[in-house]
This record gives C-alpha cells, structure tokens and sequence, in this order.
C-alpha cells in the first residue's frame, strides 16, 4: 500500500542533524523505507556517504591483523609496518621453530648436567654458546635471492634494499631475543651467567650487519657463527671453561663493540644489498 | 614525445656468457610485445627495466630516471609493475595478505586506501571470491593473476611482466588481453611471451630478440610480412628437410622454399618470427 502521510519539513531536518531521539529515529526511518518521496526529501552528503560506505566495506572485507601485528600497533607501530614486521618471521616460521627447539635443548641439557657436581659448573655452556648466534641464523635467513621466494618481486619495490634488509633483520632479531630472554630464567644457577648471553648477542648481530657491508649476509652471518664456535671450542679445550668470554671485561667489550659496529653498518647500509650496490657502481 | 625507457649499449654477462649485448631500444606508450627463444635475454632485459638487475654497461633511463642513481632508482619503483618470470608467493597468506604485503613495500601506508587498491587489483584480476584463500591453495592460473595483482598496485606508469599469459586458460587469456590493452592506452607496457598469437592479438609492436640482440623491431604486421612469398600450403608434405608441419584442415604449412604443388598463403606473426630466428630462414635463403 502507497503511503499517504508524508515526514513535516522539521522533522526530515532534525533527522538529517541527528537531533532525534533513538525511538524516533527508527520510527522516521520505518517510514523512509516505505516512501521515496520523503526518502528524495532527506539530505545527504554524498562524500560522507561513499567514505562511511568503504568504512563498513573495509570493516566487513579486510582480514584479521595476525596477533603480532595488533601487539605492535598496540605498542606504538604505525600500522603498515607492524603488518610488514609481523608477516616478515613468516616466511622463516620454520626458523622461529628451530630457536624454540634449540632453547628448550639448552635449557633441559642444562638442568641435567645440574643434577651431576661434576657438570654442575658447566650445565650453563651450551646455552650460553649457542644463544649469542640464533639472532645470526635469523638474519641469514630473512633476505636474498636465495632465502626468500617473493625477493625478486620485492627488489622492483620502492623499500627494497638496505631499508628492507635492516627491518627483516630487526624482525627476526625481536623475536629471538624475546625467545631467549624467556627461556634464559628457566637456567639453574645464579641469574647474572642467564643474562650473559644478551650483549655477546647484540654484538655478534651488529658484527653480521657490519660485516654484510662486504659480503652477502649468509657469508657474514656463517662466518661469525664459525668464529665464535671455534673461539669456545678452543678456550674450552685449553682452559677447561669458556667463562672468560662472558667475563665482565668481556662483557665490556661485547656492549663498546655492538654500537660501534651497529653505526658502521648502518653508514655503510647502501652496500648491505650487493643487488643495489652494483646499481650505484655504474 | 619523449620515450618512457631508453637503453643503448646495454650489457650484461653471466661468468663468460654475453646475455645481453650492446642492445639498444626505446619504449613509448602502448604495448610492447619481447619476443625471443630461451636464452635471448628477454627475462635479463626485463630484469634490468624493473631495477632488479644492474647491468655490467650501458645506460637506461625509465621514466625519464636514471636507475644508477639511488633515489632516482627509487622512483622508478614508485612508478613501476613488475610481474617477473618466477614471482614466488608466500603459502601461508592469503591472496589479500600477499597483495597487501606488496603494496605495503610500495609505500601504501594509509590502511584503508592500501585496502581498497588492494580490493581494485583483486576485482581486476577476478580474485574476488579468493581474496582469503591462501595462496597455497590457489591453482597455478590464479596464483599467476595474483601477481598480476600485485603489478597492478598504485596504476603504474611502467608496466613489465616477464610471460605474464604462462598458466591461464583461453578465458582468463582473453580477460588478461583486454585488462592490457586497456592499460597500454595510457601507459608504457612491455610484456615477454613465447605466445606468438597474443602479440598479434595486443601488442602495437614486437621487438624480436636472439643472442642478447634486438633483431627484430616493427609492428606484427611487419614481421608478419617479412615472411610474405615464403609461406605455402600443401596437400603433401615437403621433400626436403624445411620447417613444415600439419594444420587444422589436413593441409601441410611449408617455411621456407615452395615444395612442389604448393600455393602460397597468408602469412602471419609466427611465420615471420619463425623464418626470421629458425632454420627455416637459411633453407630459405
């Protein structure tokens, strides 16, 4: 049936201005969807209209930021790269897993050889060993032509390189130090050789970066994961213990290193992707 | 009007082999068809337009940029769709997560216009309905219009895209010629294929490449027509050792030198491309 009565003048504007109250509004509206006079009637603004229209359409379409990407928003990182930085491990997941199975490794060898006073002195070494070199593993792993399957198609963008390059590298490096810092209280003994690993870390990843400066990132990171193992196989072998690479003057100089080689890396970041490099040589 | 890619003298070398060698051409607006057997060195061209490869001389400039200049360089990849020969993909993502991922390395910083392009590209690429299915799951003829997709992001002014028809059907081919040609309008577009049949459908011009050289650079009509009075049909095949072989109609298409009983026939972009790199073209000569 037609509708015969029609919405007042007055009413059509309070209703455009939202100055109805809810159960009128929804009694305009029942009427608005029966008549198209008093639907022509009502004003609107055609660019608010097609923005609130793409808001519902993004709202309904878009996926679900992956959870360590709504973390990072949380935290402050603008939205884009928290959803780079949180699809970044991705590819590597295989990666990630392998830093939560070599900790979980350390972390039980450790409590096993505490169970025996003759290991119990050393029942820390393997994890304090290999923690400083997972970060290394990571950065091998999150550029180049032959780690990732999507590269050449990134290399056409406009963040590829060095920009590219720093931020996976800081993508896989958060994660691994998080992984470490949570397994590192689950080690028997006192608290201060847990912690131990953290700047020997930090500089072994600035030493890759610097490093990769000349050479591709898995030639770095490969070479300084071989030097460091070598290094504590040696001073094991001769000394009996590797503690003297995680003494206080070691420690110093892991902490003066790390951002010497950090801020040399990051001047010389044009060379860091041997793709770009050869462009600027021409 | 001033050409949107230049190369001249451009090398390349892979160890002791010359790939590309001293090639020289120049691209306007239009579609572009790179023509070539494996090995002429259509992908490092390619490579090299979209800034993904250096060469090792030469100069090339894109958009009027020049790529051996960092921010110059950049800005052609503002510029720029890039489809290469092996795009890769991340199985766990899904066909939006993949496109986003892109579009957020081309700068699309702003959420909900980065969805919306991304949202256009899908439409254009008819991958609505796939937009979360992950990638793993899609077949080999959409994956390929996924990173179609992708090229597509933020309407480039350069289009590249390395054998982009590999992997569709004649349908999505047909959709794909018309997406392109409607893109060349106002665009530069270089696209490589082994396809004879969609550069005489699409391309204003085909540059035929071999041994890293441009041999070859004409509208298809030219290149079909240098195969004209070289091109025959017969109810027998030939004598001798020319490149022939059986059509549709049971009749036999002879290149090269007339067989007996032959009567010339219309030739075509193949013809031309065949006689020009086969050897075909010395049995004719």
């Amino acid at each position: 049936m037609k509708s015969q009565w029609h919405l007042p003048g007055e009413l059509i504007q309070r209703y455009a201005t939202g100055r109805l109250e809810p159960v009128q509004v929804m009694s305009v509206e029942t009427h608005l969807s029966r008549c198209a006079a008093c639907r022509e009637a009502v004003p609107y603004d055609e660019e608010w209209l097609a923005t609130s229209w793409e808001r519902i359409e993004d709202l309904v379409d878009r996926p679900s930021p992956r959870p360590a990407a709504r973390l990072l928003h949380r935290a402050g990182v603008p939205d884009h790269l928290a959803t780079f930085l949180a699809a970044t491990p991705t590819p590597a997941r295989g990666w990630l897993a392998a830093v939560g199975a070599v900790l979980t490794f350390a972390v039980t060898a450790a409590h096993l050889a505490g169970q025996d006073p003759f290991w119990a002195v050393h029942a820390v070494v393997p994890f304090l060993t290999i923690a400083p070199v997972l970060p290394l593993a990571g950065i091998a792993l999150a550029y180049g032509p032959h780690v990732d399957p999507v590269h050449e198609l990134q290399a056409a963008t406009p963040m590829a390189g060095p920009r590219l390059l720093l931020l996976r590298a800081l993508a896989v490096l958060v994660p691994a130090v998080v992984l470490t810092s949570i397994a590192a209280p689950f080690l028997p003994g006192p608290g201060r050789l847990a912690a131990a690993w953290l700047l020997p870390a930090l500089a072994l990843t600035a030493g890759t970066l610097a490093l990769s400066t000349r050479v591709s990132p898995r030639l770095a990171a490969g070479g300084l994961v071989t030097a460091w193992l070598a290094a504590l196989a040696l001073e094991g072998g001769l000394a009996g213990h590797v503690f003297v690479f995680f003494s206080p003057a070691a420690q110093a100089l892991y902490g003066t290193a790390a951002p010497i080689l950090a801020v040399f890396a990051y001047r010389r970041r044009a060379h860091l992707d041997p793709g770009e490099s050869r462009w600027n040589r021409l | 009007m001033e050409p949107t890619v230049t190369v001249r003298g451009l090398t390349k070398r892979f160890g002791r082999k010359t790939v590309l060698d001293g090639l020289a051409l120049e691209l306007g607006r239009g579609v572009t068809g790179l023509l070539g057997p494996n090995g002429a060195g259509k992908t490092t061209l390619l490579r090299t337009l979209a800034t993904t490869l250096a060469p090792d001389a030469g100069e090339v400039r894109a958009l009027g940029l020049d790529p051996s200049d960092r921010v110059q360089r950049t800005e052609i990849r503002r510029r720029l769709g890039y489809l290469p020969q092996s795009p890769g993909h991340y199985p766990h993502f899904t066909a939006f997560e993949l496109v986003e991922y892109v579009a957020i390395l081309k700068e699309h910083a702003d959420r909900r216009k980065r969805h919306r392009e991304v949202r256009r590209v899908l439409a254009e690429t008819g991958l609505t309905e796939q937009s979360r299915t992950k990638v793993r799951k899609l077949s080999g003829g959409m994956r390929q219009r996924l990173a179609l997709a992708q090229a597509l992001l933020g309407d480039p002014d350069l289009l590249v895209l390395d054998e982009p028809t590999v992997g569709l059907d004649p349908e999505q081919r047909m959709r794909f010629r018309a997406l392109v040609s409607r893109l060349g309008e106002s665009r530069t577009v270089l696209l490589s294929t082994h396809q004879t049949e969609d550069v005489a459908a699409l391309c204003e011009r085909v540059i035929v490449m071999k041994d890293g050289r441009n041999v070859f650079d004409g509208t298809p009509r030219d290149l079909a027509a240098t195969a004209a009075g070289q091109v025959w049909l017969s109810h027998r095949p030939p004598a001798d050792s020319q490149l022939f072989w059986r059509a549709a109609d049971g009749r036999y298409r002879t290149l090269g030198a007339r067989p007996q009983d032959a009567v010339p026939a219309e030739p075509g972009v193949e013809d031309g491309y065949l006689l020009l790199l086969g050897e075909a073209a010395e049995v004719a000569a």
